[in-house]
């Protein structure tokens, strides 16, 4: 069911537009996040001023498992969110 | 879908926008607050390996499954609460 189906063609560009600038937001704000989180996990040795070589493979497993983590989620979430609409939609 | 309510004059193009993209910006929260709280429920925090381990996969799969029940659930009970309370109620999640 698309819930676009109200909108005229340029109605469903600018929207588009809106959900791009918010793309980039969301995606700034998932790096931080990352940032936060891998450094937080992984860092807490501060006799250097920088990375030691444990420190730095730790933060590389965190990126990766962080990143895989997400895809699987949203993948999840994406059949999950749809059943629940079927679902709902069902009810009415 | 829904576009609470308007009343009897026509939504604006602004309105309409502003509506859907709301909608989807819910959406978009719910799916942020599921990674973030299945990561925490899930996820070994000591980055021993860059994989997920099959635990971890299956955790997570469960996890995703259970936050949609729980969403369910609660906006169901909310709904019944405040209506039983007299009150209009957000009329579906």
């Amino acid at each position: 069911m698309d819930i676009t189906a109200g909108l005229t063609q340029a109605e469903q560009r600018e929207l588009e537009q809106r959900l791009n600038k918010r793309q980039v937001k969301e995606f700034m704000n998932l790096f931080g996040n990352l940032v936060d989180n891998c450094f937080t996990a992984c860092v807490d040795d501060f006799t250097s001023k920088a990375l030691s070589g444990r420190e730095n493979g730790c933060i590389s497993r965190c990126v990766l498992k962080s990143m895989t983590t997400q895809t699987r989620l949203s993948e999840r979430f994406a059949e999950l969110n749809q059943a629940m609409t079927n679902e709902l939609q069902n009810k009415k | 879908m829904s576009l609470f309510g308007f009343g009897a004059r026509q939504p604006t193009s602004a309105e309409k926008i502003a509506s859907v993209e709301n909608e989807l910006k819910v959406i978009a929260e719910m799916h942020t607050r599921m990674v973030k709280i299945c990561s925490l429920k899930c996820i070994d925090k000591t980055y021993r390996e860059g994989e997920l381990s099959k635990g971890e996969a299956v955790c997570l799969d469960r996890c995703s499954a259970k936050f949609f029940e729980a969403h369910s659930k609660i906006s169901d009970q909310l709904q019944q609460q405040t209506a039983a309370q007299g009150g209009g109620g957000f009329g579906g999640m």
